[in-house]
C-alpha cells in the first residue's frame, strides 16, 4: 500500500518490474568470472596462516619450478607501489599503512603475502602451497579492549599502541543531566563481528596494452571512477589512460567500496606481465580477507526523570578496527557513526559520545549497509527496552514518549543530524496497528500461562541517506560527495541515460529509466540506463550510503529537465507555438487544447540534429545534458516490529513475523522498496541470529566455510510485510530519500527485542550477540557451567 | 578452491570399481553423490589420489522392500528414498530423518549409503542406522561381508571399511507393529547437521509397558551412540511422563564427553540431548500409542 502524497507521472511510483531482471535469471548476465581474453592467466594469493607474525623470508623457488606457474611476487617485487590508508582527515586519526603484499610484519589471518601466477586457477592453487614463507609467529591480540590494555602486543611498534583513534565529543550538558537525573542506567552490549556476504566474491582483470600505455582493468566494485582514480596514483597511470568497467557485479553492500590490494596487484602484474591477468575471489578468501563489519563494544548509561523523560545519553563506542585501519573510511567506520547518531529519533538534549578505534589481529573492518549505525541502534534499542522494563512501561509507551514527534520537524539533534522531514509516531502506529499490537500481548500473556513465550520486538529508526557533502559532515565522515547524470535524446528520438551512481543490484535501470521516462514523456523501453563504464559515463563517486535514488534519481532529474527545455524550444519552432504551451507526453509533443498539432520526439530529435532551421545560429544540435547533483541532508525513516517465539528448553528461536513501515519521501518504485527491505532484514536477521565471524585468541578465524559462517536462508526467513508511508523531501529534488540501509540498521534491535521480550519472565541477560541457542539459554540460567 | 589433481575413473560395474579401490587402496575415495566429498575436495581438506566415480555403475539405485528390511542400494539418492512408498510404509523413520538433511538440492543428489559411509557423527542417517540396528552389507576383492551399524560406525568419519572395499547396500529393519518412531535435532539452522539430535523407537506390549526401547544420539560423540542407560529406564515399564523424564536424564548423564565447537559447548549439548530424549520417547510413545 503506497499512500501518495504528491500528484505524478506515469512511471515514478509505479510498481513496474525490474527490467534488468530477464538477463539476470536466464543466466545471459556476465560478471568478470564469464571474461575470457586471449593469453589470459590467473592469479592466486598466497595468504598468511597466522593472526601476527614476523616475516623472516620468503622461498619462491619450489613454486617458480611448479608446472604452469609464470611467475611468484612479493612484496619485493612490488615495493615502488605505495601502501595503501584512509583518506580521512581527522585531528587524532592514526594511519596505518598497509603494503599492499606484506612486508615485514602480518596482522590477521588472510592478509595477502605472495601472489602466483599460473596458466589456470587450478595450477595457481598447488604453487601457491608450495611458497614457503619462514613466519616468526608473534603474540596476537584478538579483543579491542584486551588491545587497548597497557602491555598489549603491538600490531604496529611505532605508533606505540593499537589505538588509532580515542576522543571524546559532548553535546549539550550531559553533567548536569545526570546530575539532575531521578534515575540512571546502564549497559553493554559486544556486537558480533559479521560481514556482507555477497553471492558475488571479489574479482577482476587486468589488461595493459603497452602500444598505448592503456589499463583496463574490469572489476567488481561499487565505485569505478574512485577504483580509476588510486590505480593511477598507486601505478604511476595517467588516470585518463586507466579504463574502470564493471560488468554485472553481484551485490556489494559497502564491501566493494573500498580499494583492495589484490586490485593493485593485479593491475600491477598487467602491466608487469604484459599478459591479462584474473583473479576470481573464491568464498574461503572472501570470508577471511574481504572486509569484516559491525564489530563493537558499546556501553551506555541514560539519564531519566521517574517518569521517563529521557534527560541525556552517554555512550562509549569502541570500533574493533581488524588488522588495519582500512582505506574504507579508516577503523572510525563503525564507532564515530554509531556514536554520532546515538541520539537517533529521540529527544535527547545532553549527550556524551567516546569514540575509540583500536586495531587487532583480524581482518580489517570495513563498510557493511548502515555501517555503525546497526551496532548504536541495536545497543541503544535494547537499552531502551530494558529501561522500559525498569521503569514498569511499556517499550512502545516509553519510545512514544521520548521520541521526536512529527510537528518538531525540522529537527536539528544535539549532535549536528538536521531531521529534514519525517513521520516517526505514525511509522511506528502502523507498524503497531499492522501487527496487531494490544491483541498480541494478549496473546503473548495467554501462550506464557501455557509455558510458551512469545516475544514482540519494536524498532522505530531514523536513518541518514543521500550521502552528499553536507550529511557525510552530519554524520562524522567529512568527505565532499556528488554525482553526475548525462541525459541523451538519440537521433533516433531514443534516450541514453548515462550515471556515475553504480547498480549491483539495486535496479537503477529500472528506477532511474522511471525517472526520465516521466519527465521526457517517453515510454520505460525507450530509456536505457549505462553505467559502470569509466569510458561510457560522467565523473562520479558511485554507490554506497543510500546515495543513488536521491542522488542519481536528482541528477538524472535535472539533466532530464534540461533536456526536456531543449525538445520543447526545438518543438515550438517546428509547431509555430510558444514552448510554454506544448505538452511532451507519450512520446510526442502537441499544443495545450489542440491535440492535432503535434510532432513526435523522434522527428523533434532528428530535426534537431539535421535540420539547421529548427535551431537558432550557433545552438547546439544535441539534445544532451549533463548535471551534477549533490544533495542536502535527507533522512528516512520506518519502524520494523518482529514477532518470535523462543523455546527456553534448547534456546532455539522461530520468528513468525515481520513488519516494516519504510517512509523514504517520494517512492521510485514500491516493489524495489520492498526488495531492499527484505533483504536487509534477512541480513538483520542473520546477524542477529546466525552469523558470527569467530577468532581464537591466536587470531584464526573458527568459521571460515559457508558451513561454520551461518548465512540465513528462505527457512530462517519469515515473511516479511512491508507498509509504505510517504514524505517527500523538502530538500531533495523529487522530495526523494534514499533507504538502502534501515532495514539492517533497525531488524537487528526488533529481532533481539522480540527474543529477549519473550524470555522477559527470567529476566535474561544478554551482553554479546548473536543469539545463539547456547547464548540463550545461558542468558536464562538454563546453563550455568 | 580448486581441487588438488587426481586421477578420476568413471567403471560402470561394481566388481570393476572393486578392482579400481583395491588397486589404489588408501589413496582412492568413493564418489557417490558428492555432497560431502566435493567441498572436502575444493578446501583441499581431501586430497584422494583417485577419485573412483560410482555414478556410472548402472543397479544400484535400487529402494526396496526384502525380508522383512528396507534395502537400500549405494547409488539410491535421499530424495528418492525420502519418496520412496516402500519407505514410507514399512520405515518411516528413514523419511523422517532424510527431510533434517539440507535442502532438496542436496537431497537430489546426496545419497542415503554415502551418508552412512562418510559417517560424520552430526548425521541423521548413521544414528537412524545404529538405532534400528541396520545391517552394512560391504563389498571388496574378497567378496562381501555384513557388518552389524553398531560395528560399523568406527569413530569421527571412520567406519570399517578396509581399502578397496565399499559400501554396497545398508538394511534397515521394518518398523515392528505397536512400534513409534522419532527422530529429533537442534540444529542451528533448518538442515544443518544437528547440534544434538535423538532417535527413538518405542514398542508397547498388550498391557502398555515398553517392550523394546531404542535410543541412539548423534552430534555428541564421534559417532552415534545408542543409550542404553535411557533404554533400562523404560525397559518393560509403562512409558508414562514420569519414566520418561527419567530416562532423559539417564541420557544426559551418561553423556561422557560431548564436543565443544563454536556453535555449542559441551554442555548445551549434554543439556540439550536430555531434552531431545524426552521429546523424541514422548512423540514414540504417542505414535506407538496411535498404531493400536
Amino acid at each position: 500500500m503506497v499512500q501518495m502524497a504528491t500528484p505524478r507521472g506515469k512511471w515514478i511510483g509505479a510498481r513496474v518490474k525490474r527490467v534488468e531482471d530477464p538477463r539476470f535469471l536466464t543466466g545471459d548476465a556476465r560478471y568478470v568470472a564469464d571474461l575470457t581474453l586471449p593469453r589470459m592467466v590467473h592469479a592466486a594469493f598466497v595468504r598468511s596462516p597466522y593472526g601476527h607474525a614476523r616475516i623472516k623470508g620468503i622461498d619462491a623457488s619450489a613454486a617458480l619450478a611448479a608446472p604452469g606457474v609464470i611467475a611468484v611476487l612479493t612484496h619485493a617485487d612490488v615495493a615502488s607501489v605505495p601502501p595503501l590508508q584512509d583518506p580521512i582527515a581527522l585531528d587524532g586519526l592514526k594511519k596505518t599503512p598497509q603494503t599492499v603484499l606484506a612486508s615485514d610484519k602480518v596482522r590477521f589471518v588472510g592478509e595477502p603475502v605472495a601472489v602466483v601466477i599460473a596458466e589456470d586457477r587450478y595450477l595457481a592453487e598447488d604453487a601457491a602451497e608450495l611458497v614457503q614463507v619462514d613466519y616468526e609467529p608473534l603474540p596476537a591480540v584478538t579483543d579491542a579492549e584486551a588491545a587497548m590494555a597497557e602491555g598489549a602486543p603491538l600490531l604496529f611498534e611505532d605508533l606505540g599502541s593499537n589505538v588509532v583513534y580515542d576522543q571524546t565529543y559532548r553535546f549539550g550538558d550531559p553533567d548536569s543531566a545526570f546530575q539532575q537525573a531521578d534515575r540512571t542506567f546502564k549497559k553493554r552490549l559486544h556486537t558480533n563481528r559479521f560481514m556482507a556476504s555477497p553471492m558475488e566474491t571479489r574479482g577482476c582483470i587486468g589488461q595493459y596494452d603497452r602500444g598505448l600505455g592503456e589499463l583496463t582493468f574490469w572489476s567488481s566494485t561499487q565505485m569505478p571512477h574512485m577504483l580509476r582514480l588510486s590505480l593511477a596514483g598507486f601505478l604511476g597511470i595517467p588516470e585518463q589512460k586507466i579504463r574502470v568497467i564493471t560488468p554485472e557485479v553481484g551485490g556489494g553492500f559497502g564491501q566493494k567500496m573500498t580499494l583492495y590490494p589484490e586490485e593493485v596487484v593485479v593491475a600491477f602484474l598487467a602491466r608487469h606481465l604484459q599478459r591479462p591477468v584474473k583473479w576470481i575471489e573464491d568464498r574461503r578468501e572472501n570470508l577471511m580477507s574481504a572486509t569484516h563489519a559491525k564489530e563493537q563494544i558499546i556501553e551506555l548509561e541514560a539519564a531519566l526523570t521517574n517518569d521517563g523523560t529521557l534527560l541525556g545519553l552517554r555512550a562509549t563506542c569502541i570500533g574493533d578496527g581488524g588488522g588495519y585501519s582500512f582505506n574504507t573510511a579508516s577503523a572510525l567506520v563503525e564507532p564515530q557513526a554509531a556514536a554520532l547518531m546515538m541520539p537517533g529519533l529521540y529527544r535527547v538534549a545532553n549527550y556524551e559520545a567516546r569514540v575509540v578505534a583500536v586495531v587487532t589481529n583480524k581482518t580489517p573492518v570495513g563498510a557493511f549497509r548502515a555501517v555503525g549505525w546497526t551496532a548504536g541502534h541495536t545497543a541503544r534499542e535494547l537499552f531502551f527496552d530494558e529501561i522500559a522494563r525498569e521503569l514498569g512501561m511499556d517499550p512502545v509507551e516509553f519510545r512514544r514518549k521520548n521520541m521526536i514527534h512529527e510537528d518538531e520537524l525540522p529537527y536539528t539533534t544535539c549532535s549536528g543530524q538536521v531531521y529534514d522531514s519525517g513521520s516517526y509516531v505514525k511509522s511506528l502506529d502502523l507498524a503497531l496497528q499492522t501487527v496487531g499490537y494490544d491483541e498480541l500481548r494478549a496473546r503473548q500473556a495467554e501462550l506464557r500461562a501455557q509455558g510458551r513465550y512469545l516475544g514482540i520486538g519494536i524498532s522505530p529508526y531514523v536513518e541518514p541517506t543521500a550521502w552528499g557533502s553536507e550529511i557525510a559532515l552530519q554524520v562524522g565522515f567529512p568527505f565532499p560527495s556528488h554525482d553526475n547524470a548525462r541525459v541523451s535524446i538519440e537521433p533516433s528520438g531514443k534516450v541514453t541515460v548515462a550515471v556515475t551512481t553504480h547498480s549491483h543490484g539495486q535496479g537503477h535501470e529500472t528506477t532511474l529509466a522511471q525517472v526520465a521516462a516521466d519527465i521526457l514523456g517517453v515510454d520505460l523501453a525507450d530509456v536505457t540506463v549505462v553505467f559502470g563504464d569509466t569510458a561510457a559515463t560522467p565523473w562520479g563517486m558511485g554507490t554506497y550510503a543510500s546515495r543513488s535514488a536521491v542522488i542519481g534519481g536528482g541528477a538524472v532529474t535535472l539533466a532530464a529537465q534540461e533536456v526536456r527545455e531543449k525538445i520543447l524550444k526545438i518543438a515550438g519552432r517546428m509547431l509555430e507555438a510558444d514552448p510554454a504551451d506544448l505538452v511532451l507526453a507519450d512520446g510526442k509533443v502537441s499544443v495545450q487544447g489542440s491535440p492535432d498539432r503535434s510532432v513526435t520526439l523522434a522527428e523533434v530529435a532528428v530535426s534537431s540534429y539535421f535540420v539547421n532551421s529548427v535551431r537558432a545560429e550557433g545552438e547546439d544540435p544535441t539534445l544532451t545534458a549533463t548535471r551534477f547533483y549533490d544533495p542536502k541532508a535527507t533522512y528516512s525513516n520506518g519502524c520494523i516490529v518482529v514477532v518470535a517465539e523462543v523455546d527456553p528448553e534448547t534456546g532455539q528461536v522461530r520468528l513468525d513475523r515481520v513488519v516494516s513501515v519504510e517512509d523514504c519521501g517520494t517512492v521510485l518504485n514500491p516493489m524495489i522498496v520492498d526488495g531492499q527491505i527484505h533483504g536487509a532484514v534477512a541480513q538483520g536477521i542473520g546477524g542477529t541470529l546466525y552469523e558470527h565471524l569467530v577468532y581464537d585468541d591466536q587470531g584464526q578465524l573458527l568459521t571460515g566455510t559457508f558451513m561454520d559462517y551461518l548465512l540465513p536462508t528462505a527457512t530462517e526467513v519469515p515473511p516479511i510485510q512491508v507498509e509504505h508511508l510517504e514524505t517527500p523531501s523538502p530538500v531533495t529534488v523529487q522530495g526523494i530519500k534514499g533507504m538502502g540501509e534501515g532495514g539492517l540498521m533497525a531488524s537487528p534491535a526488533a529481532v533481539a527485542g522480540a527474543v529477549l521480550d519473550a524470555l522477559a519472565p527470567f529476566t535474561p541477560k544478554v551482553e554479546e550477540l548473536p543469539l545463539s541457542p547456547e547464548r540463550i539459554l545461558r542468558a536464562i540460567g538454563t546453563i550455568t557451567d | 578452491m580448486k581441487p588438488p589433481s587426481f586421477e578420476y575413473f568413471a567403471p560402470t560395474t561394481l566388481d570393476e570399481a572393486v578392482a579400481l579401490l583395491a588397486q589404489h587402496g588408501d589413496e582412492a575415495k568413493v564418489l557417490a553423490g558428492g555432497q560431502s566429498l566435493v567441498p572436502m575436495l575444493n578446501l583441499r581438506l581431501a586430497r584422494p589420489a583417485a577419485l573412483v566415480d560410482l555414478n556410472r555403475v548402472t543397479g544400484l539405485d535400487y529402494v526396496r522392500a526384502e525380508n522383512g528390511h528396507v534395502v537400500i542400494g549405494a547409488l539410491a539418492r535421499q530424495r528418492a528414498v525420502e519418496r520412496s512408498a516402500d519407505v514410507a510404509a514399512r520405515q518411516p523413520l528413514i523419511a523422517a530423518a532424510i527431510r533434517l538433511i539440507g535442502h532438496p538440492a542436496v537431497r537430489n543428489r546426496g545419497t542415503v549409503v554415502g551418508s552412512l559411509a562418510h559417517a560424520d557423527p552430526a548425521a541423521e542417517l548413521p544414528a537412524v542406522a545404529v538405532a534400528l540396528g541396520a545391517e552394512m552389507v560391504v563389498t571388496g576383492p574378497n567378496g562381501e561381508r555384513v557388518v552389524a551399524a553398531d560395528d560399523f560406525f568406527v569413530s569421527y568419519l571412520t567406519v570399517d571399511l578396509a581399502p578397496g572395499e565399499v559400501l554396497k547396500e545398508a538394511r534397515f529393519p521394518a518398523l515392528p507393529p505397536r512400534t513409534g518412531w522419532s527422530i529429533v535435532e537442534v540444529a542451528r539452522r533448518f538442515g544443518d547437521f544437528a547440534l544434538a539430535g535423538a532417535v527413538a523407537t518405542l514398542t508397547l506390549d498388550d498391557q502398555g509397558a515398553a517392550s523394546d526401547v531404542r535410543v541412539a544420539l548423534f552430534g555428541v560423540a564421534d559417532r552415534p551412540v545408542r543409550v542404553p542407560e535411557a533404554e533400562q529406564v523404560l525397559r518393560g515399564e509403562r512409558p508414562d511422563d514420569d519414566r520418561i523424564a527419567a530416562a532423559a536424564e539417564a541420557a544426559r548423564a551418561a553423556l561422557v564427553d560431548p564436543p565443544s565447537d563454536v556453535h555449542a559447548s559441551a554442555a548445551y549439548r549434554r543439556h540439550v540431548a536430555g531434552v531431545l530424549v524426552g521429546r523424541a520417547l514422548r512423540e514414540a510413545r504417542e505414535r506407538a500409542q496411535a498404531s493400536g
